[in-house]
């Protein structure tokens, strides 16, 4: 028996379409990049209605400790002092994008009272919508 | 001259180390990929500020949040559950009736986004709130009368 001398196939892996895929992984995770601009800590408040923020947005943020953080969406954010602060910053944002969205980034928990002052600057500075970010509610534990 | 008959160095790209690299490219977007909580509310404010809201005490229903998170409708203490019920006649024979939700400066904001949440569900239930407005402490000041 001599059957397999004549003809012997080299061992190898097939990796002509390997190149292929990993491109495609590679486009697929470009795409969906997205650098986050804000990397607070804080308690979202809960809701069952979520509505997809635009890229981009501008944020602001306010921990429960009451620190306020503002970005332009572009560039990482940065603490403000005040309430003030958020008014010329948002200003300067519309300025630049009259139609630019604003995501107000809240603790839960943190005193209406910041909140209202937040929102009143955005309005002062003629911003025209304000997406308040949340995390989904489930159905089971709905009511408050 | 027999010289390239013996050596024929086949053409070929060289592609085995293309995955090395590819999957370095892969493993750095994984981790730089954040699919972070992108969604929430939408917020829409009054487009033109020099017309100022208008703020009718008599003909709307006010939504007061207490400072202990309790909510208050029209002075009766409800339950976040029973707002839409309480609505729902009211906006039946007035579809644009305004809704005002007026929140004690000491209010969790969390109580704010769940009341609004539950008015904006109104419309999946038959009961939709058109007329829904937070006025700031300063338009408060200002126009409320």
């Amino acid at each position: 028996m001599r059957l397999q001398a004549k003809y012997k196939q080299k061992p190898n892996i097939p990796t002509a379409s390997m190149a292929d895929i990993v491109f495609l992984l590679i486009i697929f995770f470009m795409v969906t990049l997205s650098f986050e601009v804000d990397k607070t800590q804080v308690a979202l408040p809960q809701t069952q209605l979520r509505f997809e923020i635009p890229k981009k947005a501008a944020y602001v943020s306010i921990t429960d400790g009451g620190q306020i953080r503002v970005s332009d969406g572009e560039e990482i954010s940065v603490q403000v002092p005040g309430v003030e602060d958020v008014l010329s910053f948002a200003a300067g944002v519309i300025a630049l994008d009259p139609h630019k969205e604003f995501v107000l980034k809240a603790d839960k928990t943190v005193p209406y009272r910041s909140v209202d002052r937040v929102i009143d600057a955005l309005k002062q500075a003629k911003v025209e919508v304000i997406y308040l970010l949340s995390e989904q509610e489930r159905t089971d534990s709905s009511g408050a | 001259m027999k010289k390239n008959v013996l050596r024929k160095v086949t053409d070929e790209i060289p592609t085995s180390s293309m995955a090395d690299i590819t999957f370095l490219l892969i493993v750095y977007f994984m981790v730089t990929t954040t699919f972070a909580a992108t969604r929430g509310l939408d917020f829409a404010l009054p487009k033109d500020d020099d017309t100022p809201p208008v703020i009718e005490k008599e003909e709307s229903v006010l939504i007061e949040i207490q400072p202990s998170g309790e909510y208050v409708v029209d002075s009766r203490p409800m339950k976040l559950d029973e707002i839409l019920d309480y609505l729902k006649p009211k906006l039946e024979r007035n579809p644009l009736k305004p809704v005002i939700i007026r929140p004690d400066p000491n209010a969790p904001y969390g109580a704010m986004v769940d009341v609004f949440d539950e008015l904006r569900q109104g419309a999946e239930r038959g009961i939709e709130v058109k007329n829904i407005s937070v006025p700031t402490q300063r338009e408060i000041d200002a126009f409320w009368y």
